[in-house]
């Protein structure tokens, strides 16, 4: 690969088993990026017992994968991580860097970029380079899309959902190259994860589930949430919310679906009390049937739907439950 | 001349005021509506959110807030329940005796415990025998071993049967002109509250009536001075009393515009929200230029009150323009509401029953209109 | 005594937040007056604060870099029982991203160093990046934790904390001084009270520009951004919508029956 030109970079991550998907998604936006900038893709990852995973990263587009594999590098400790990615920013000087939007990924981007003094932008929904070589980065805002662009400082930085960029093909007769990470040994920490507990989660899972149905302010208080709750239920649906619900306390944000939230592709999405609102839609990917159940004929939400209801959703909700329960 | 904006420190009494209104008190409505019961927990949320201390002056336990601030909570809590904001606006007229006329050991020994909240004064002037008319006051006393027996009922009293402390007005029985107020405390031999009244709207702030027999009052319990009980009552009822009700009327008056505002945002009917029909515009501009003009005069007399000025013609014009107001744009927004504006879930059907109750608090309109061609005429 | 900084944003109130639109035409944002609140994140930022004050003592800054009306902000948490305020606001500040803003308020915490913890809400309720308590942590040269939910162990200066981390939660031990960013999870913040708002009447509100911070140009809003945004377009759906009327019951009907033929009911 030419040596002069800063490559596209990946921060990836390893689950309990595998390569995250998410992390996948970006090494093949990444390959796109590096062909259109006639660059390479380089790819970090970082954990212990990770070696097999190499050969699957560059099936993805990778070209160099930068290894760090050590027992300092498990669980994920912020001082360690951005002490590596850094170093090695300033070694290759790469164009660009892409961060999941991970747990790991929305601490981690953020101290990078810092440190480094350049940009970085979340929430970003499309990536593509323009006629200057620069990376243009779409996020969703004031209803429409805005371009944010970092031309002076480098890399560039962005983070992305997982769901935004579809899953690569992955290319068997790909070839690349390890380049083997020093981890540094006795790094004295001073914020030290000890342990990571995993909640069982309740409910059809909001990655998986077919259908989903969310609610968002219009349900009013929270006897009208539980009415949303009580249909997910009754359709064994995914239970969705938007801010202003997770905002009331009605639901977590682990349901919060959206910009900053999750990101879903249903077959059936149903929004009860939903306004449209950029931020939250642009979570909901490409469902075949959206159902919009809205007391205000005038909302934008009804441009975006296949179907409409004006009614209040603590009426119609319930009544709606009662008729599916009876058949 | 004047600077018609509120300051920072006051946007922040609207502010605690509110949230408090919103968080604490609302929650309370419905059983308040459905058992017209249920002040005693109110009365606790208004103790515990300082609300008592506002008019109290620093040195005596309170916070010094002073009238307009008073307004700003009255205004507020009203919004949310009126039934609450009355209760809280005569405890306010009972604590305002004190502030008032009460001496020096007085103001010692009650305002401190009023300021908590955990004891609380009401004023009890209206008989059956006339409000409208407190010289037709038929409740008495005597004079017998340096005390004082009282006999005597008084009815529609607010805070009958929660308050610990009443001022009470009588008349002296060897001088039908002379009137004195006596402090009567929970507890003294004969002195009960009786019939609880049930009200078409405030439903849950409690109303009744109590009745004196044979109560035998210390001296010290002579509030203002013997004989001056008209002008101690009188005063405190021309200022905070009116000033109270304005409270309450501004709430029901922004709590009837915003309901109809969010109605007609939302109803459809030929298509568009009715909010584009002019004859439903024209109803929301009266509400909306009754409530500009009621809190100008309102606050402009709370202002006077915090100069130390009196303040109660200023407050009748007040107390007549909003309260007549808040019934106009109830009505109004019972109106805009259709066939819905009869119907319980809507909270407008509690506007109008509410706003039937503040005409004759603190004075009718008729008596207001008294008082002002008097200050016109003078 | 503990020395505490919070964070703290004037935001856009997000109850009406969305009717601020990308114009379609002029593809600019339009003027509109839409009244700032306390970002609601922060509220928990500074409940956290007045918590530790009441539980050990501790001197409490609130700061915020925003337009004159955030000082409205600073004044509240005056009244919930901060010290003082630091409002940072200067026309240059104007159009800084994340890092000039984390750089700006950075530069104000060294000001009032010596502090043992800063708080910040985990994200705004209207950028929402999540991006501005690490960067002050990396520009201070501070340790930190993202998305406290709760606050195991608060003695001396080596803290144990309770995070949100994927699909649950990561035990986590620091030492001061630290960023720490928070979830509503942690605490419920106390109501404003009227002898609160009294008492903010001896504190201070110290306005500071970016002469007072001697930060040179360069490094402050828009000039001082590594980023900044090209373009605005108004996004137009694709989808075509069938409104279903009639009474309750036919609406219903109707419903039940698309979800059938979708093979979800």
């Amino acid at each position: 690969m030419p040596a002069d030109k800063g490559g596209v970079f990946v921060f990836a991550e390893y689950g309990t088993q595998a390569i995250e998907a998410i992390s996948l998604q970006l090494v093949g936006k990444a390959r796109q990026l590096a062909d259109e900038l006639d660059s390479y893709v380089g790819v970090i990852l970082l954990g212990k017992g990770i070696a097999g995973s190499f050969q699957k990263l560059v099936e993805a587009g990778a070209d160099l994968v930068f290894q760090g594999d050590s027992d300092s590098l498990v669980p994920y400790q912020a001082e360690i991580y951005s002490q590596i990615l850094v170093e090695l920013v300033k070694e290759y000087n790469p164009e660009i860097l892409l961060v999941g939007s991970t747990s790991i990924g929305r601490e981690l981007a953020p101290l990078v970029a810092a440190r480094l003094e350049t940009g970085l932008t979340a929430h970003c929904i499309d990536l593509s380079i323009n006629a200057s070589g620069i990376l243009e980065q779409r996020i969703p805002a004031y209803g429409g899309l805005i371009t944010i662009i970092c031309p002076r400082k480098r890399p560039q930085m962005a983070t992305i959902a997982e769901g935004v960029f579809p899953n690569p093909t992955l290319n068997a007769s790909r070839s690349g190259r390890i380049v083997s990470l020093d981890v540094p040994k006795d790094f004295l920490l001073r914020a030290q994860t000890l342990e990571i507990i995993t909640e069982t989660a309740v409910g059809v899972s909001l990655d998986t589930a077919s259908i989903i149905v969310a609610g968002g302010a219009g349900v009013g208080d929270l006897d009208g949430w539980n009415e949303i709750v009580e249909l997910a239920s009754v359709l064994n649906a995914g239970l969705g919310s938007t801010r202003p619900v997770v905002d009331a306390g009605w639901a977590d944000f682990e349901s919060m679906i959206g910009q900053s939230g999750k990101m879903v592709n249903p077959v059936v999405y149903i929004a009860a009390g939903i306004s449209g609102d950029l931020q939250h839609m642009v979570g909901v990917i490409g469902p075949r049937i959206m159902i919009a159940i809205n007391n205000d004929p005038k909302s934008k939400i009804f441009k975006q739907v296949d179907y409409g209801v004006v009614e209040d959703c603590r009426v119609l909700v319930p009544a709606l439950v009662q008729a599916l329960k009876n058949r | 001349m004047i600077d018609f904006t509120f300051t920072e420190e006051q946007e922040l009494f609207r502010k605690a005021a509110r949230e408090f209104a919103e968080t604490r008190i609302a929650l309370h409505v419905p059983n308040m509506e459905k058992t017209d019961r249920g002040w005693d927990e109110v009365v606790k949320e208004l103790s515990e959110a300082e609300m008592f201390a506002v008019t109290i002056p620093e040195e005596y336990g309170g916070l010094g807030i002073g009238y307009v601030g008073r307004l700003i909570a009255l205004e507020e809590i009203a919004r949310i329940s009126v039934a609450t904001a009355m209760m809280y606006q005569v405890f306010g007229l009972g604590i305002e005796a004190f502030i008032k006329s009460g001496s020096e050991e007085q103001k010692q020994q009650y305002l401190p415990k009023f300021a908590t909240g955990e004891r609380l004064p009401t004023v009890a002037v209206t008989e059956p025998s006339g409000g409208s008319d407190p010289k037709g006051c038929q409740t008495s006393y005597t004079k017998a071993n340096g005390a004082y027996i009282l006999n005597g009922r008084k009815c529609f009293i607010t805070n009958s049967h929660t308050a610990d402390v009443q001022v009470v007005l009588a008349m002296d029985c060897n001088n039908p002109d002379s009137f004195t107020t006596f402090i009567i405390e929970k507890g003294m031999e004969g002195f009960k509250p009786t019939h609880e009244e049930h009200k078409v709207g405030m439903r849950g702030c409690n109303t009744g009536e109590i009745e004196l027999k044979d109560v035998v009052v210390p001296a010290q319990n002579i509030i203002g001075g013997e004989g001056k009980g008209l002008k101690v009552a009188m005063t405190v009822i021309g200022d905070v009393g009116r000033g109270g009700m304005v409270g309450c009327a501004l709430g029901v008056q922004q709590a009837c515009l915003d309901a109809a505002v969010k109605f007609a945002s939302e109803r459809v009917l030929y298509g568009k929200p009715i909010s584009n029909l002019q004859s439903i515009q024209f109803k929301i501009a009266e509400m909306k230029i009754d409530l500009e003009a009621g809190r100008l005069l309102g606050y402009r007399a709370a202002a006077l009150q915090d100069k130390g000025e009196r303040a109660s013609n200023e407050f009748a014009v007040a107390k007549y323009f909003t309260t007549e107001a808040a019934q106009k744009a109830a009505k109004m927004a019972v109106d805009i509401h259709g066939g819905y504006g009869c119907m319980d879930e809507f909270p407008v059907t509690r506007y109008l029953r509410d706003s039937f109750v503040l005409g004759p608090s603190a004075g009718t309109s008729d008596i207001m209109k008294v008082i002002i061609s008097r200050w016109a005429l003078s | 005594m503990l020395s505490i900084v919070v964070c703290v944003k004037a935001v856009p109130d997000p109850k009406e937040a969305d009717k601020l639109m990308i114009d379609p035409i002029t593809r600019t944002l339009p003027r509109l007056d839409i009244p700032l609140v306390f970002n609601p994140l922060d509220c928990h930022a500074v409940e956290a604060a007045i918590q530790l004050k009441q539980k050990y003592s501790a001197h409490i800054t609130a700061l915020s870099m925003g337009p004159p009306p955030a000082g409205n902000i600073l004044r509240e948490c005056l009244a919930l029982g901060a010290d003082q305020g630091i409002l940072l606001t200067d026309p240059a500040f104007a159009g800084a991203d994340t890092f000039a803003t984390a750089y700006t308020l950075a530069a104000a915490i060294k000001m009032v160093e010596p502090v043992d913890v800063v708080f910040c809400g985990m994200a705004s309720s209207d950028g929402s990046t999540e991006w501005v308590g690490p960067q002050i942590a990396a520009l201070l040269g501070y340790p930190v934790v993202t998305r406290v939910r709760e606050i195991l162990d608060d003695q001396g200066d080596n803290w144990l904390l309770k995070a949100d981390f994927d699909r649950g939660y990561r035990k986590i031990k620091i030492k001061l001084p630290a960023v720490i960013t928070v979830t509503r999870n942690l605490n419920q913040p106390k109501a404003l009270s009227f002898s609160g708002i009294l008492k903010a009447r001896s504190k201070q509100i110290k306005e500071w520009n970016h002469d007072t911070l001697g930060m040179p140009i360069e490094h402050i809003g828009l000039k001082g951004s590594p980023t900044y945004v090209t373009e605005m377009t108004r996004l137009e759906s694709s989808r075509a919508v069938e409104m279903i009327g009639g009474t309750l019951r036919e609406k219903v009907e109707c419903l039940v029956k698309i979800l059938s033929d979708a093979g979800v009911a």
